[in-house]
């Protein structure tokens, strides 16, 4: 379910951290969905289990991930509307960052990667 | 707060005047699982005999469950397991007789466990010591070291010559045994790879010191490569805090620092006008770097 990577450099709750925050954003885990216990979790991709609960305490304090007693945790059933766009924008961020940084080396001017973007933006659509 | 399994202070060890390690305060809290890293030669097996009291320290203290290393009580060697970077099976002895002997040491050995154990790891209990390969005597210090479900888990190199499928069953175990929050686990390996998995804690040894002691998540997101790119002045004089190793070449340069925080990123663009990328690095890698 999860793509975890321990030699990389991005610690390995922060790699939980975004593809939760990622698949709850995109609908691939809905609302009421079921999470894979610590224990399961720590022992498929053999790590700590401790990274793992770190990864989920911080998802539930961010209100993504409901704790349930006795049963797995699962995604909240309503994920707040008001930070929703905002907390959207911020997963993206370093992505756009990196495109800006990249077309800037490149000598794109802005208009040509808004450009770009809206093409592409316009392709997925169809 | 629970108990720390092991804690030290000042802690100090030379043999004659080599000085091995030198003032190292640290402790072990349960739940905990930390790998030492260092190089050869570094101290790590001197470190681990000095918490399990094997020999005296030349300077400070260091206790395991609150007494003294040295002179810890049969119960409380009760409570931990240790596996030796050298063997100390005996040759003689089956497999079964090596296990009943150690079993016989500990009232609470729990030896369904290791039977299954042994079958899952391809550990044959007939078999004679004398006949097993290095991996194989190597499983078995390890199950001797964990039929009587220590709370405190001392390993060193215990996996340098386990291949990659019994070293995988291994960190399982090891999982599990961590599973509770309440065993410590503090080992020593080359398989940098190993020690990211599971430590949630490092302590890299260097220069007789603890270079570095602290979660591994946060040495993950302190230690990072800096790629910079900006007039070939600006860059030659640009002073960077935290600086392990820059390579400048032009007006692009790479830095390695030490504790990098996002404001740093920030400050760098704000203040000198250049573009930073930031590159994250593995285990491997920053252990590299701070060895430079």
């Amino acid at each position: 379910m999860f793509i975890l990577n321990p030699q990389s450099g991005i610690p390995i709750y922060r790699q939980l951290l975004e593809q939760v925050r990622r698949m709850v954003a995109s609908g691939q885990l809905a609302p009421g969905a079921e999470l894979p216990s610590v224990r399961e979790l720590a022992l498929k991709h053999a790590v700590n289990p401790m990274t793992v609960s770190k990864a989920y305490s911080l998802l539930e304090a961010e209100g993504l991930l409901e704790r349930n007693r006795g049963r797995p945790m699962t995604v909240a059933s309503r994920v707040r509307n008001t930070s929703q766009l905002s907390r959207r924008i911020e997963q993206i961020q370093p992505l756009v960052e990196q495109t800006v940084l990249a077309a800037k080396q490149l000598e794109l001017s802005e208009t040509e990667l808004v450009k770009t973007v809206r093409k592409n933006w316009e392709d997925e659509d169809e | 707060m629970s108990d720390p399994a092991v804690q030290a202070s000042h802690l100090g060890k030379a043999f004659g005047t080599r000085q091995v390690l030198d003032d190292l305060s640290f402790e072990v809290a349960p739940g905990d699982v930390i790998g030492v890293l260092g190089k050869n030669g570094a101290g790590k097996t001197t470190l681990l005999e000095l918490m399990l009291g094997f020999t005296p320290p030349t300077a400070g203290t260091v206790s395991v469950f609150g007494q003294a290393s040295q002179q810890l009580s049969a119960g409380n060697k009760a409570r931990v397991g240790f596996v030796p970077q050298q063997d100390e099976l005996i040759d003689q002895l089956s497999v079964a007789d090596q296990l009943k002997v150690i079993a016989s040491f500990y009232p609470h050995w729990d030896g369904e466990f290791i039977d299954r154990l042994c079958g899952e790891w391809g550990v044959n209990p007939a078999a004679r010591i004398k006949s097993l390969s290095v991996g194989e005597r190597q499983k078995l210090s390890i199950l001797l070291a964990f039929g009587h479900r220590p709370e405190l888990l001392v390993l060193d190199e215990p996996v340098a010559s386990l291949d990659p499928m019994a070293r995988r069953q291994f960190l399982e175990q090891l999982v599990e045994a961590s599973m509770d929050g309440n065993s410590s686990v503090i080992f020593s390996s080359h398989i940098v790879s190993d020690i990211e998995r599971l430590a949630n804690r490092i302590w890299i040894l260097k220069d007789a010191r603890l270079a570095w002691q602290g979660d591994l998540d946060s040495l993950k997101e302190c230690v990072v490569r800096l790629h910079i790119r900006g007039g070939a002045e600006t860059l030659e004089a640009m002073a960077i805090s935290g600086e392990l190793s820059r390579r400048r070449d032009g007006d692009f340069m790479t830095v390695v620092v030490r504790d990098f925080t996002p404001a740093m990123q920030a400050d760098l663009r704000g203040r000198h006008g250049v573009d930073v990328e930031v590159e994250s690095l593995g285990l491997e890698e920053i252990f590299l770097e701070l060895h430079r």
